[in-house]
């Protein structure tokens, strides 16, 4: 497996060129090649949603795509929420209303949450349970994390 | 299995039209796919036979079509049931009609519930089959609504109706869009747009405006950041990865091992087998007394393999992918051997999974209190249960076991990992010959854990001989999560065998005799602990004075059991739940009376064994349980979907979570178990800065330690929680550990703040003393607080201070002036917390277990599709009592996800084997842990009952107790109420429920009355 390709991947505003083997997985490049490690890998299934990147806009599962499937795109992970030392208003949410606690699905939750405010500002709880359905998180039985996104929601509208 | 689809189109003829032909059942029903024949029952119902088939399965389904809803002319409603295939189902489909130019938008929502053999014989295929079926009806609905239904569907494509399927339970929302299927590819351009729009739109919410603040745990801040540092992110230079070759077998003897291959391969450094550990090692020590001190236990199988997924051989290479594929170069030559599965079966032994011990069984033993015999002698009612089960779950962990070893050229380890105590190093260093402290043991973030890491302990072992054959190289191990449901710690099984219990006139249990044998799976590793443990919770919430429990554990060839949230303790409350539950309703004692009759009243409460029950009130707390979920307007509901033949039920769930652990209950497995009491230490220095740093023995995944020591610490000092540090996760270096150190059995609350507590408390006397000197005054003129230079102690009504740094140099840097008396301060104060405990009378097996109980009462309300079993939590309650709250958010974060875990356990979670020792939910996609789909929303109210027995009024609290098992077993026994059901397992998925009930059991439950 010593082919590789190259690959030009606009992460958090920079691109980035490597060479990769075919069968790298995005969530390895982000992880192992740019030494972002705010995206993790929970299941291997494509199940639990810590890998959640946005991709063009979109949230994606790092580890069911490859890397070269996200050659010319633009990528967003958690580290790019901040800005000049101060939290985005998700990041300020999650935490106030104690949307997480071992922290370990909360990049991905927060990047699913992100991808369903910017196509509906005003979700409802409903809306909230959906979008955020293919992301698993073991410690806060969810209801702090459904409080957390519709107090981010209000804060965006507000902004 | 439930699947929700939606969609629209339109077609060109009036809505009107449009409705005449959805809202007749005669005209509708043949376009059903597959549509066979169909009979009138009445103007809205039609019976309808079709044949339907998913490769080559094939039948008849009958169905009952009814058109519920009719509102001429923009909504109908059908729904429909029957049964296919062993299996039943349950359908709704809506039709909502717009108008759009001349003709007609069809907004359509289905949806559907299968449940029964069907399932796991169509396997994955349902899906895509009822997907199909779907294409199939909207294009007969197309055609035959087409303006001349002559010709080919309508111009309109059906747009967006493809695809949006619901896992889970709870019916309320659906998973993302999976695709669409019928709609022409778009153009490049178009995709390009597409794309484009929503980068703008990402922009525009990223760069929206922020604002200064803080957040509201130390924790969060690295956290929210992507900032933590989590085992899988730690990779030190010259980092080699770990591969494991895992037994497919659930029990084969090993014949040969062939790793020639896999070591041929370029990046591979080396292999290990079982061979080269049993010479590189010692077996593992064994907790249990008797047979399973025979057993031995090394870091890989050495000439068998005892369950699905036993780790074979490790291989070494320079990138994980490497490894991996070498990994899958490795030939092992396997003879299988007989399989046991039922722990019932094994322990006859007629199959002896470790050959070196000739049995099974790891623990028998009875406890008996009180005069059994003679209260059943005198029982006015006796109800006898033949078996009761609790089955096997795991609270999955989102960050799988993981670690980081090196063993260097000196001898000495470091082993970075997310174990969860200091106990794995008990059981590593001697496995490696070595002393405990050349092992420098190290957490930082975990991602949860639920304790289940704490037997991940053979893995690290494992690691740090790799990294000893790979010359002293860091070694990385990262369980999949395929591996992690094999192999990565089950909670264990109980089942409850010929119960009797003992009941006066009015309905109160006097004494329970019943036989409990637990299932662990291939190896004891952390068991038999938990024989003695659930005896902290003997009687449950209730009064009685008499019980025997006759109790056994066993090894089967299954994947071995781990402490697993509500640990032991858990599936005991279980079973005393549905004791009380099963009698109520035998005796026709509603579940609430039968409950008062038979709480505990007064506490402080010492229970037949000796353990004593610190504070709270259950009364109180079932009365405001029912005020909460609103008990008499549920009633009131209930008799009237009753009316309707819908299956809604309540249910009660009282429960304690016990907490902080006198070791002594260890000499219940082995009497002669150096163990006793409990002890956990934390240091607090003032540094050479003036920085207040903690340190902790615990081990926190997601608790909030740093957060809470901080306040503690800041509470002694009179500063704010901002100035005080604490050092994240654990690390042996710091000094701040005993051997009983972690983050288990509920008990942060009490050991951990406890023992920061007195060290702040420690330092605060050093730091008077030096503040006495360096201002000249005495003690009682001295004040801790914060001024112009940070946080400082100052004379009373003076303009005299001196600030941390001042304090702090006096003895790191500038002593020269300091008096003899004052050179024995250190200003590193560290404090051991021992809880009063006494050593067990391991004979009668009486003594206080633990120090504290928080008490939890849940109470559910389900509803049960009658002919699918599917279950809908419609509400859900909670009064939570952990004694004095030290921060509210925390332990209102904990009480939810401990009411995920048990509500995730009871409806959708479990880990079954077939009789291979397959094991069946072998991923997450299998196991489909408890998603946000499927969570209801709670109620929680706090009471606080402080604990009279520690310092800040506090009990430890986070494991729950499983409420919702509890809760929601006697809810679905209460739906199912006139079927003269008793629900006799812990888990009640859907199917579960369909297997057992819809071809009638008998009940294994008979009442004796005089």
């Amino acid at each position: 497996m010593s082919n590789t390709m190259p690959v030009e991947i606009t992460v958090n505003g920079e691109a980035r060129q490597r060479e990769v083997e075919p069968r790298m997985l995005l969530v390895e490049f982000i992880r192992e090649e740019l030494r972002l490690t705010g995206t993790h890998i929970g299941c291997d299934t494509s199940f639990c949603g810590a890998c959640t990147v946005l991709m063009d806009g979109a949230a994606v599962k790092s580890c069911t795509l490859f890397a070269v499937q996200a050659d010319g795109a633009e990528i967003i992970t958690v580290e790019a929420l901040e800005r000049d030392g101060q939290l985005h208003p998700i990041q300020q949410a999650f935490s106030d209303d104690h949307g997480l606690q071992c922290g370990y699905c909360t990049p991905g939750m927060m990047l699913s949450s992100l991808a369903l405010l910017a196509e509906n500002p005003t979700p409802s709880a409903k809306d909230i349970r959906k979008a955020l359905a293919g992301n698993v998180c073991r410690c806060t039985g969810y209801q702090n994390i459904i409080k957390a996104v519709q107090t981010a929601a209000g804060q965006l509208r507000g902004a | 299995m439930e699947m929700k689809f939606s969609g629209e189109f339109t077609v060109d003829i009036p809505k009107e039209k449009v409705f005449a032909l959805l809202s007749d059942p005669e005209k509708f029903a043949p376009l059903l796919p597959a549509f066979h024949s169909m009979e009138m029952k009445d103007a809205k119902t039609a019976v309808i036979s079709a044949r339907v088939g998913i490769g080559k399965i094939s039948g008849t389904a009958s169905t009952e079509l009814v058109l519920e809803k009719s509102e001429a002319p923009h909504h109908a409603r059908y729904t429909g049931k029957g049964k296919v295939m062993q299996g039943a189902y349950r359908m709704t489909a809506s039709f909502d009609l717009e108008d759009a130019g001349n003709g007609a938008l069809i907004k359509w929502q289905g949806e559907t519930q299968l449940v029964g053999k069907i399932l796991s014989l169509a396997g994955g295929g349902m899906k895509g089959y009822a997907e199909k079926e779907i294409n199939k009806l909207i294009s007969s609905l197309q055609t035959a609504l087409s303006p001349d239904s002559a010709t080919a569907p309508a111009a309109a494509k059906p747009e967006g109706w493809f695809g949006r399927i619901l896992r889970g339970l709870g019916g309320e929302s659906e998973a993302p869009t999976i695709g669409e299927t019928e709609s022409p590819p778009p153009s490049p351009e178009e995709v390009q747009r597409a794309r484009d729009e929503s980068r703008k739109r990402i922009s525009s919410v990223l760069d929206t405006s922020r604002r200064d603040a803080k957040p509201a745990r130390k924790e969060d801040d690295r956290l929210i950041k992507g900032k933590g540092l989590f085992v899988d992110d730690f990779s030190p230079a010259g980092l080699l990865h770990m591969s494991l070759v895992r037994s497919p077998y659930a029990h084969a003897r090993i014949v040969d091992i062939d790793v020639s291959r896999a070591e041929a391969l370029p990046g591979v450094v080396c292999t290990l087998t079982g061979k080269e550990v049993m010479e590189m090692s010692e077996p593992f020590i064994q907790i249990g007394a008797g047979s399973p001190q025979n057993i031995t236990d090394y870091a890989l199988a050495t000439d068998k393999a005892i369950y699905q997924g036993d780790p074979i051989v490790a291989v070494v290479a320079e990138s994980i992918a490497i490894a991996q594929d070498a990994a899958q170069l490795v030939e092992v030559e396997y003879e299988p051997l007989e399989v046991l599965t039922d722990v019932e079966e094994a322990l006859k032994d007629k199959v002896i999974i470790h050959d070196e011990t000739g049995t099974n069984a790891t623990f028998h033993g009875i406890y008996e209190y009180g005069d059994v015999d003679k209260a059943f002698e005198e029982a006015a009612h006796t109800v006898k249960i033949d078996k009761l089960f609790f089955h096997r779950f795991g609270s999955t962990a989102i960050e799988p076991n993981a670690c980081v070893a090196t063993w260097d050229q000196r001898g000495e380890i470091d082993l970075f990992s997310n174990t969860i105590m200091t106990i794995p190093l008990v059981f590593i260093a001697p496995a490696l010959r070595i002393n405990m402290d050349s092992i420098r043991l190290r957490t930082y973030d975990i991602g949860g854990s639920f304790g289940n890491k704490i037997t991940n302990y053979p893995y690290l072992t494992l690691a740090c001989l790799a990294s000893k054959k790979a010359n002293g190289a860091p070694v990385k191990w990262i369980e999949t999560r395929a591996e992690h449901m094999l192999a990565g710690g089950h909670g264990s099984e109980r089942a409850y065998l010929d119960t009797e219990v003992a009941l006066d006139g009015d309905g109160v249990i006097t004494a329970i005799r019943s036989r409990h044998i637990d299932d662990i799976g291939a190896y004891p590793r952390y068991e038999p602990l938990g024989c003695a443990i659930w005896s902290q919770v003997l009687p449950g919430a209730y009064k009685l004075r008499n019980i025997k429990i006759d109790f056994n554990q066993a090894v089967t060839n299954k994947g071995p059991a781990a402490p697993n949230r509500g640990y032991s303790r858990l599936p005991h409350i279980w079973f005393m739940e549905r004791v009380i539950d099963i009698c109520g309703h035998e005796l026709g004692i509603p579940p609430d009376e039968m409950r008062l009759k038979n709480y505990i009243e007064a506490f402080p409460y010492e229970t037949p064994n000796g353990c004593v029950y610190d504070s709270g009130d259950f009364p109180a707390m079932l009365a405001k349980a029912k005020e909460l979920i609103g008990w008499d307007e549920w009633k009131k509901k209930q008799q009237e979907a009753r009316e309707e033949g819908r299956l809604i039920g309540i249910g009660i769930g009282t429960t304690l979570d016990s907490g902080t652990n006198n070791w002594g209950q260890a000499r219940y497995v082995n009497p002669d178990a150096p163990f006793s009491g409990n002890s956990t230490a934390a240091t607090v220095k003032l540094d050479l800065d003036g920085m207040v740093v903690v340190s902790l023995g615990t081990f926190p995944q997601g608790q909030g330690h740093e957060t809470t020591a901080a306040q503690t610490v800041a509470e002694v000092l009179g500063v704010s929680p901002d100035l005080i540090r604490v050092k994240t996760g654990f690390d042996s270096l710091n000094d701040s550990h005993t051997a009983q150190s972690g983050t288990y059995a509920s008990q942060f609350a009490v050991t951990g703040l406890s023992a920061a507590h007195g060290a702040a408390v420690k330092l605060k006397a050093e730091m008077t003393k030096l503040a006495c000197f360096a201002l000249d005054a005495g003690e009682e003129d001295l004040e801790f607080g914060v001024g112009d230079m940070g946080p400082q102690v100052s004379v009373k009504g003076a303009d005299r201070a001196v600030n941390y740094w001042m304090l702090a140099n006096l003895i790191n840097s500038n002593s020269a002036a300091l008096p003899e008396e004052l050179r024995d301060l250190s200003l590193n104060a560290r404090h051991v917390y021992m809880p009063p405990f006494q050593i067990p009378d391991v004979e009668k097996k009486i003594g206080n277990l633990t120090l504290t109980y928080a008490l939890q009462l849940h109470i559910s309300v389900v509803e049960v599709d009658p002919d699918t079993f599917q279950t809908k939590v419609l509400d859900y309650a909670i009064v939570d009592d952990c004694g004095k709250v030290i921060n509210p958010m925390i332990v209102e974060g904990q009480v939810h996800g401990a009411t995920a875990h048990a509500i995730g356990a009871a409806l959708v979670e479990t880990l079954p084997y077939d009789a291979d020792g397959n094991a069946i939910s072998g991923s997450f996609t299998d196991y489909a842990p408890l998603t946000i789909s499927s969570m209801p929303d709670l109620k929680c109210f706090n009471r606080e009952s402080p604990s009279p027995f520690t310092f800040n009024g506090a009990k430890g609290m986070g494991e729950g107790g499983g409420g919702p098992l509890h809760s929601l077993c006697a809810a679905l026994q209460d739906a199912l109420h006139g079927k003269d059901i008793i629900i006799e397992t812990s888990h009640n998925s859907a199917m579960s429920m369909f297997d057992q009930f819809s071809n009638g059991k008998a009940k294994g439950v008979n009442v004796a009355s005089r």
